[in-house]
């Protein structure tokens, strides 16, 4: 990491969790607000965490940072005096002005400070700050009706120290060709591209910025957590050390030879309770200070939800529910990027636009809702929309068209099979690629992420009604509850969350289609892999006429292991194999079983896309 | 530890005096630098690993640590023997990774000057890669064979090991 001009590292740090949990909420009351504009106690926050940025930037000496900061705080300034009244157009400013702090700040969270274009938006932002505001706002938006505030505005001076910034060129002419800050741009982020030529306005720019840098921004390298969870913990650790001492004593008294005391075996079969006990509290409670609610995901989505609405011309009504629902950190990382694709397919596909849904006798306001929900072991995420829903004709045709499959296999398919089409890489219905979609690759972001965590995705989908796409994914990703299977002699551990079901089945019902092996279950024709075969375990015993199939799923996909015997359920830690041995096929890592012998775990996943 | 290794490492031609666990496989006698060397353990139940180069003989529970254990007799190209009562596992730290490696036996911890290492003759060691030789050691009834740890794996089998 190069040096940051700072001498204390410590304060860097808190300065950038500080401002990250400002601009988290920063995206969140800017959203609100346009739609309650009225409301001080919601604009004085959003005031003042630009302030709080503003100053801590100012005293760590980043200049840039105060720079865009200190203008958007000036616009704001406005606002909260009602010099200015909040109009999608100053929002659309704002929020851009409020991607290009996130962006500063990425780079100085990343250690890599470097010179932005910021005049572009500093030029956007000026406008609102001049003298005649009303007139400037006139100016930049031809055909936004201007408020009737604003002339009487014009007489009152602009906010003291708007001048602080001497190489920002004067603010009206410079409006109607900034471009997004675009220009020096060796970061991973794409240049927010559209918009170069056309009106500022029009700018669908500020939202792309927000969908890739805000993820880097919310990256979870610290917790906090709340100091009851530190103080249960604690009693705990200190029941923990308790009971280890109970288990001293006990491992005295059986080297003393008091073993044979007829109470002995009672107390340490108590002790083995007790310690059962206190572990899993302790497994809970660690497991819980993992835990942060998906809210932090969420809370993105209005923005992307507002300023797509705007490009594609669509009334949408995001309806958010669960956001409180907690899931570990590792699984909320992953979650972000499926779940945009989500949204925008149900924005772009799946809503229709006002005057179509009028026709269709629907209300003109689209509506999306957005849900999680715990079930068991599992969280459930689910993206609904109240639009056209898929049509598996189009998209039969579409996959048809594309080369992804034959008219015969078509024929064959099932109704979910058909929703499972638009899963396949380079699948889309769209005729042209757009900026938001049709390039057949989302989906396939969707499905290869939600495997990655071991989660399954299920489509319900009626034509004209809309559609509904339920992930269900594990709480957490470093203990799991598992299948133990054996192979020959051999076990192996499955994830539960893949497992289906087990069945247990004569071997001589097993057919033979192509080279596959395959199995005919209820209307289903699962295709099979042996897990003795895959992992070139040598045959023991004479092969019995009786196997058992666990049937497990990945995403869309369903298979059958075939297994010599189940041995049980049981919750494991996962260990990783470590590098040398990280990418082994079909197994996902491993973990140390009550024996302390290391089993392997099965990747399901893996095994289904190796069999494709 | 790792800046303790450091000066050790530098100094290896100027004569400082260096510390080597010495280990035997197939009558030969090794080397290598106490400081890479963890622990030494008995042979554990070994979880076979499919689909694996065939050195590796699976992978061990070392106090919750699940390492991967490596033949050195089957990596060396040496005949295969049969597991006894001198069997064990030295486990060393290779570029980062704990690994275990199982050898005949474990002799014991020498001082040698850096001044004695020679750079290996050029077919002395039959199967084993050059690549991983450090040098040779002959003292005055005692031929070592210094073994380099980061060269163990060979460019190829890194790969292999990260890319499959």
């Amino acid at each position: 990491m190069p040096p940051i001009d700072c001498e204390d590292q410590e304060l860097l740090e808190g300065f950038l969790t500080e401002t990250t949990e400002l601009i988290e909420k920063l995206d969140d009351d800017l959203i609100t607000l346009e739609k309650a504009s009225d409301d001080t106690e919601l604009m004085n926050r959003i005031f003042r965490s630009i302030h709080t940025i503003k100053g801590a930037s100012s005293f760590l000496g980043f200049d840039l940072l105060v720079k865009v900061a200190h203008k958007t705080e000036d616009v704001l300034n406005r606002l909260r005096k009602g010099e200015l009244v909040v109009t999608p157009e100053i929002m659309d400013v704002i929020l851009e002005a409020t991607d290009l702090v996130k962006l500063l700040v990425g780079d100085i969270k990343a250690g890599d400070i470097q010179e932005r274009e910021i005049d572009g938006t500093i030029a956007k932002l000026l406008p609102f700050l001049s003298e005649n505001a009303g007139a400037a706002q006139k100016a930049a938006e031809p055909v936004q009706p201007v408020s009737e505030t604003s002339p009487a505005q014009s007489v009152e001076t602009p906010v003291p120290d708007a001048q602080t910034s001497p190489e920002v060129a004067p603010a009206p002419e410079a409006v109607p060709e900034s471009t997004p800050p675009s220009q020096p741009q060796p970061a991973p982020v794409p240049a927010p591209k559209p918009a170069t030529d056309v009106a500022p306005k029009k700018a669908p720019a500020p939202p792309k910025p927000a969908d890739s840098k805000g993820d880097d921004l919310s990256d979870n390298s610290t917790v906090r957590v709340d100091v009851k969870r530190l103080d249960d913990l604690m009693n705990q650790v200190g029941e923990l050390v308790l009971e280890r001492n109970r288990m001293i004593q006990i491992n005295q008294d059986l080297q003393q030879g008091e073993a044979e005391r007829p109470d002995f075996q009672e107390e340490f079969g108590k002790l083995t309770k007790r310690m059962s006990f206190v572990t899993s509290e302790l497994q809970m409670q660690v497991l819980k200070m993992r835990m942060i609610p998906v809210e932090k995901v969420f809370k993105k989505f209005p923005r992307i939800v507002r300023s797509m609405s705007r490009d594609l011309g669509k009334e949408v009504d995001l309806q958010i529910f669960g956001e409180e629902t907690e899931l570990d950190r590792s699984v909320v990382d992953e979650i972000g990027d499926p779940l945009i694709h989500l949204i925008r397919n149900a924005m772009d596909h799946g809503l229709e636009s006002p005057d179509e849904r009028v026709a269709a006798g629907k209300s003109r306001v689209g509506t999306l809702v957005l849900a999680a929900v715990h079930e068991g072991n599992q969280i459930i995420i689910s993206i609904k929309d109240d639009g056209r829903g898929i049509d598996t004709e189009r998209v039969g045709r579409k996959a048809i068209e594309k080369g992804l499959l034959t008219e015969e296999q078509l024929a064959a398919l099932s109704q979910r099979e058909m929703f499972d089409l638009i899963f396949l890489p380079g699948f889309s219905t769209k005729e042209k690629a757009t900026d938001l979609s049709g390039r057949g690759v989302g989906m396939d972001v969707v499905k290869t992420n939600i495997k990655k965590l071991n989660g399954l995705i299920e489509i319900k989908s009626e034509k004209g009604q809309g559609s509904e796409f339920i992930l269900r994914l594990p709480l957490t990703l470093a203990i799991i509850q598992s299948l133990l299977v054996e192979v020959e002699g051999e076990v192996y551990s499955i994830p539960l969350s893949s497992v289906l079901e087990t069945i247990r089945v004569d071997q001589r019902k097993f057919h033979m289609i192509g080279g596959q092996e395959v199995l005919k279950l209820r209307d289903m024709v699962l295709p099979l892999i042996r897990l003795q075969k895959v992992f070139n375990v040598q045959q023991r015993s004479e092969s019995e006429d009786f196997c058992y199939v666990v049937v497990v799923g990945a995403a869309d996909k369903r298979m059958g292991l075939v297994v010599t015997r189940l041995v049980g359920q049981q919750e494991v830690a996962i260990k990783s194999l470590g590098n040398y041995l990280a990418n082994i096929p079909g197994i996902a890592g491993s973990t140390i079983l009550g024996d302390g012998r290391v089993t392997l775990i099965v990747d399901p996943v893996g095994m289904i896309e190796g069999n494709e | 530890m790792q800046d303790a290794l450091v000066p050790v490492k530098a100094d290896d031609a100027h004569g400082e005096l260096i510390q080597l666990v010495s280990f035997n496989l197939d009558q030969e006698e090794y080397g290598v630098d106490v400081l890479k060397v963890r622990e030494i353990i008995r042979m554990p139940v070994v979880t076979r690993v499919p689909n694996t180069p065939h050195y590796v003989e699976g992978v061990i529970n070392l106090r919750g640590k699940v390492i991967p254990i490596i033949s050195m007799r089957k990596k060396f190209g040496l005949m295969e023997a049969e597991n006894d009562k001198q069997t064990r596992i030295m486990v060393m730290d290779v570029e980062g990774e704990l690994m275990g490696f199982i050898v005949d036996a474990v002799s014991e911890v020498i001082r040698i000057s850096g001044s004695e290492i020679q750079p290996s003759p050029a077919v002395v060691t039959g199967g084993i890669d050059q690549e991983c030789i450090a040098g040779v050691i002959n003292q005055a009834e005692r031929l070592l064979v210094l073994l380099k740890l980061e060269m163990m794996f060979s460019r190829d089998e890194k790969k292999f090991f990260s890319g499959m």
